[in-house]
């Protein structure tokens, strides 16, 4: 990594420039600060969009909505800001910050729908913008892995979200998230709901990078430092947090939902955590600490009563303000050294005094001491899980998640800035510039300041608690010091957590080892298995299916049909619901026409010579549209005849230039192809028996009549057919020309290339 | 290249001015009586293939309005959308149709938007399967006059 040692390097971005993007999130944060001022929430607005459907843009910002708001905001700019000193120089700046603004628009749009279908269309927004940040670097391989990687396995949940959604939709009869929450209570556990709640639970798990889709989120640090911070701190990997939370009150009540929240929340904390003590990349150590928050806040989401929803909140917001500036460190220290990885880092804090300041105060709040909001939030945390029954194991999995966050802080902290590399060499090292500095320190900043005067921040928390339990009241933030369980809680995770810290380093081998062995098992393998699985079926599909001879294709295709038809057959034989119809004898027109398309059919087979093929072929054309003659469809038989026509003539001038007709020029197949034979029988008999259950029933008049009655008043004419075609379903009509004019469109430069690959070698064929 | 067939040759000329004018009574007649724009479109494409026949399909080509029958199927997409215009101008749906009878005192001259949108069937029917043809004549009857036999020898 080439970083410009100069602090003021030549800018491929004016500053101006940068600081007109810096505007973007600023202006939203002042604009949902005024709201939040001026408006009680929540705040509704409204356009309408799919009336048929009864999908509408709307949007609601409650208090859940808010706090995220002010969170992608407020941290955004912060963002902003410093992808603007971190990337300086680099020709593609104005590309990252047009993407980060694009984010920031799906995130805002995400946490203030209130339709189903437009919280879908911003979420597949964040995946996309997402992917375009975490593969910003796309020169590098490592990086646009990382990008499919996040792309694959959030757009995989994305999509069983749709079909959740869809579901959800269905079985409450709107597309409104604020009233499908009051509506789902009401309804009891269907199996409708059950597999709306399965889909969902996919879709948001997915996004939050829970286990066992939780190996995404580490390989999404190729991403720039400035993305990262953004995507997995604030914002992105919050959705599906921010999901469960809005769903909470709409499936709160169900164990199933408790349960696997509870027991998923608590296995990611736990697993990330200790996946944490593998890494050697202080990213990804801090990217695995994140997973373990997003384990928490599941396991939050998944427990009754409100304690536990003004935890979701206070978390929600202290992991941003913490998590947040622990990543500017990493990018700092990226800056300032060209490594991230620990073993080669200590003792900056001469070189680095400013970065050393904001890890401090990040490091504190992240560990929960005393005086930061991380304490407040650890003591908010306890009081939720001493006022329910607790699962002992979310218990456990927290004292571990405490402990090694205190670990994490520490190394984060502590022991790149103030211990000595040991044995390890020591790296250059620079303090970075203001915009590197500013950002980080502030947030810390703030965090402590919270953690200090928790009193500003209660309202705001409650208001997202009400959101996720209605009548929840104020709590009294406060920042109580006196000895009590909190204090004491927290001797034990920092006793452990000390002790985890400085057993870093024999505690990284053990797990190292112990991954060696584990690793082709575990999820990331079976997700790169499945890449090189997929393409495999697929071709190994193709080439079964399509071997490029025409009759294997018409073969595949009648078989199928068969088979189909034949299973709606015997599905209305069983049900007893099939009739027959009574066998008429044709009259004299039909029998004739029909003898006619016999003939021909029977005729086809035997038949070795292609000019009599193709007026056998022929005859079941003229025969059918005679057919259509006597059954009294005049124009459904002329376009046949019109086509029947222009069909032989076509074919016939073809075969004629390939000299394929004539003496010796015989089709080379076998006379009896018993398979053939079976298939076309089959067919021919299935066909033959839907037909008659289908003429045996009641023949519904009524579109016929209205037809008949309007066609000559409403529309001026008497071919009803006609009519039909150019003027009720005239629309119809319209798309089919289009597609009959694309079709040759498309056609064309196939034809031509067909000629240009015969034209120069003359024994193509 | 085959030998052209002298009759087909002499008949060409006359039959695709009948087969042309057939196609139009079908697609004027077509709202009363059995006919209509998709009808008189096939009937169209036996016409050019006639003449792509005795001609080559070269020739056949030039002889379509517009020499392309993409560009003429364009057109008659073109058409079947243009006619639905009006009505929005009324404030009705796209493509509700209008009538009006323009009298000459002893008889009067119905005219439609239905009767352009039919004639945008009738045109891109007619462009866009003797498109088919015609290319398709094109390449297989070029090549085997290169790799044929008598080539070879």
């Amino acid at each position: 990594m080439g970083h410009a040692q100069t602090a003021n390097p030549i800018d491929a971005m004016g500053v101006a420039a940068r600081a007109a993007f810096v505007l973007a999130p600023l202006g939203l944060f002042v604009l949902v600060s005024w709201v939040l001022a001026t408006k009680t929430l929540p705040v509704d607005l409204a356009w309408s969009w799919i009336p048929s459907l009864d999908i509408e843009w709307r949007f609601r910002i409650d208090g859940l909505g808010a706090l995220m708001l002010l969170m992608i905001t407020g941290i955004g700019t912060a963002v902003f800001v410093y992808a603007g000193g971190y990337l300086a120089g680099d020709p593609n700046q104005r590309r990252l910050f047009w993407m980060l603004v694009l984010f920031m628009v799906a995130m805002v749009g995400c946490v203030t729908a209130d339709d189903l279908f437009v919280l879908f269309l911003f979420w597949e927004a964040t995946s996309l913008t997402s992917f375009m940040l975490v593969g910003y670097s796309h020169a590098r391989a490592e990086s646009r892995k990382a990008a499919q990687q996040a792309l694959m396995v959030t757009g995989t949940g994305g999509l069983a979200l749709l079909a959740g959604f869809i579901v959800l939709a269905q079985a409450t009869g709107t597309t409104r998230i604020s009233d499908i929450v009051e509506i789902v209570p009401t309804l009891g556990e269907t199996p409708a709901l059950t597999t709306a709640l399965g889909l969902l639970l996919v879709g948001a798990f997915t996004k939050s990078a829970q286990f066992p889709f939780h190996f995404w989120l580490p390989n999404a640090m190729a991403a720039p430092t400035p993305v990262s911070a953004y995507l997995h701190s604030a914002t992105m990997v919050k959705l599906g947090v921010f999901l469960l939370a809005r769903l909470d009150p709409a499936f709160g009540e169900w164990p199933s939902w408790e349960w696997t929240l509870k027991v998923v929340g608590s296995v990611t904390a736990a697993w990330g955590m200790v996946l944490a003590l593998r890494e050697r990349d202080l990213k990804r150590i801090l990217a695995w600490s994140t997973v373990a928050t997003l384990g928490t806040l599941v396991m939050l989401v998944g427990m009754r009563g409100e304690g536990a929803a003004i935890a979701v909140g206070a978390l929600l917001l202290a992991h941003g303000l913490y998590k947040a500036p622990l990543f500017f460190v990493a990018g700092n220290i990226d800056h300032g050294t060209g490594t991230r990885v620990i073993d080669r880092l200590g003792d900056l804090r001469r070189q680095m005094p400013w970065t050393a300041a904001a890890a401090l105060l990040a490091g504190a709040s992240m560990a929960g001491m005393p005086l930061s909001f991380g304490f407040i939030v650890k003591d908010v945390i306890l009081e939720a899980k001493t006022a329910v029954d607790v699962f002992t194991f979310a218990k456990a999995a927290n004292t571990v998640f405490g402990s090694i966050a205190v670990a994490v802080a520490g190394v984060a902290a502590i022991r790149v800035f103030w211990l000595h590399p040991g044995e390890n060499q020591r790296v250059e090292a620079h303090e970075c510039g203001p915009a590197l500095v500013g950002p980080p320190l502030l947030l810390a900043l703030l965090g402590i300041t919270l953690g200090l005067f928790p009193f500003y921040v209660q309202d705001l928390i409650a208001l997202a608690g009400v959101a996720m339990i209605p009548g929840t009241e104020v709590p009294v933030l406060s920042l109580s010091l006196a000895p009590g369980p909190v204090l004491g809680s927290l001797a034990v995770t920092l006793a452990i957590g000390v002790v985890i810290y400085l057993l870093w380093d024999p505690l990284h081998q053990r797990f190292e080892r112990i991954a060696a062995r584990t690793g082709r098992i575990g999820m990331a393998s079976q997700y790169e298995r499945s890449l090189t699985w997929i393409p495999t079926f697929a071709a190994a599909v193709t080439r079964r299916v399509q071997d490029g001879r025409l009759p294997v294709y018409v073969g595949l295709v009648a078989a199928s049909a068969a088979a189909a038809i034949v299973v709606a057959i015997a599905h209305l034989v069983a049900s007893g619901a099939a009739t027959w119809a009574a066998i008429e004898w044709p009259g004299l027109g039909f029998a004739g026409a029909a003898a006619l398309v016999i003939a021909g059919a029977l005729v086809a087979p035997f038949v070795r010579d292609r000019l009599v093929l193709l007026l056998a072929v022929g005859l079941v054309g003229f025969g059918s549209a005679l057919l259509f003659v006597f059954a009294g469809a005049p124009d459904v038989a002329w376009t046949q005849f019109a086509v029947e026509t222009v069909f032989v003539i076509v074919v016939a001038a073809v075969l004629l230039g390939l000299k394929r007709l004539g003496r010796g020029m015989g089709i080379a197949e076998p006379r009896f192809r018993p398979l053939a034979l079976g298939v076309s029988v089959v067919l021919g008999a299935a066909v033959a028996a839907l037909l008659m259950i289908a003429t045996a029933g009641p023949f519904d008049m009524s579109l016929p009549d209205w037809f008949g009655r309007t066609s000559v008043p409403e529309a001026h004419g008497r071919n009803v057919v006609n009519v039909i075609l150019v003027d009720f379903r005239a629309l119809d009509t319209l798309g089919e020309i289009a597609v009959v004019m694309l079709s040759l469109m498309a056609a064309l430069p196939l034809v031509a290339a067909l000629r240009r690959r015969r034209a120069p070698a003359g024994d193509a064929r | 290249m085959n030998p052209r067939l002298v009759i087909l040759d002499v008949v060409a000329r006359p039959l695709y001015v009948v087969i042309l004018l057939a196609s139009l009574v079908v697609l004027l007649r077509g709202h009363n009586e059995p006919g209509g724009g998709f009808i008189a479109g096939l009937v169209a494409v036996s016409a050019s293939v006639l003449w792509a026949l005795a001609h080559g399909p070269a020739a056949a080509e030039a002889r379509l309005p517009f020499r392309s029958p993409l560009i003429l199927s364009a057109v008659g997409v073109a058409l079947g959308a243009i006619a639905g215009l009006p009505a929005l101008l009324l404030g009705d749906a796209f493509l509700t149709h209008l009538w009006g009878a323009i009298p000459l005192g002893f008889t009067e001259i119905e005219v439609s938007t239905v009767l352009v949108f039919d004639v945008g069937v009738y045109l891109c029917v007619w462009g866009a399967l003797a498109g088919y043809a015609l290319s398709l004549l094109e390449a297989d009857l070029e090549a085997p006059a290169k790799d044929s036999p008598e080539a070879r020898r």
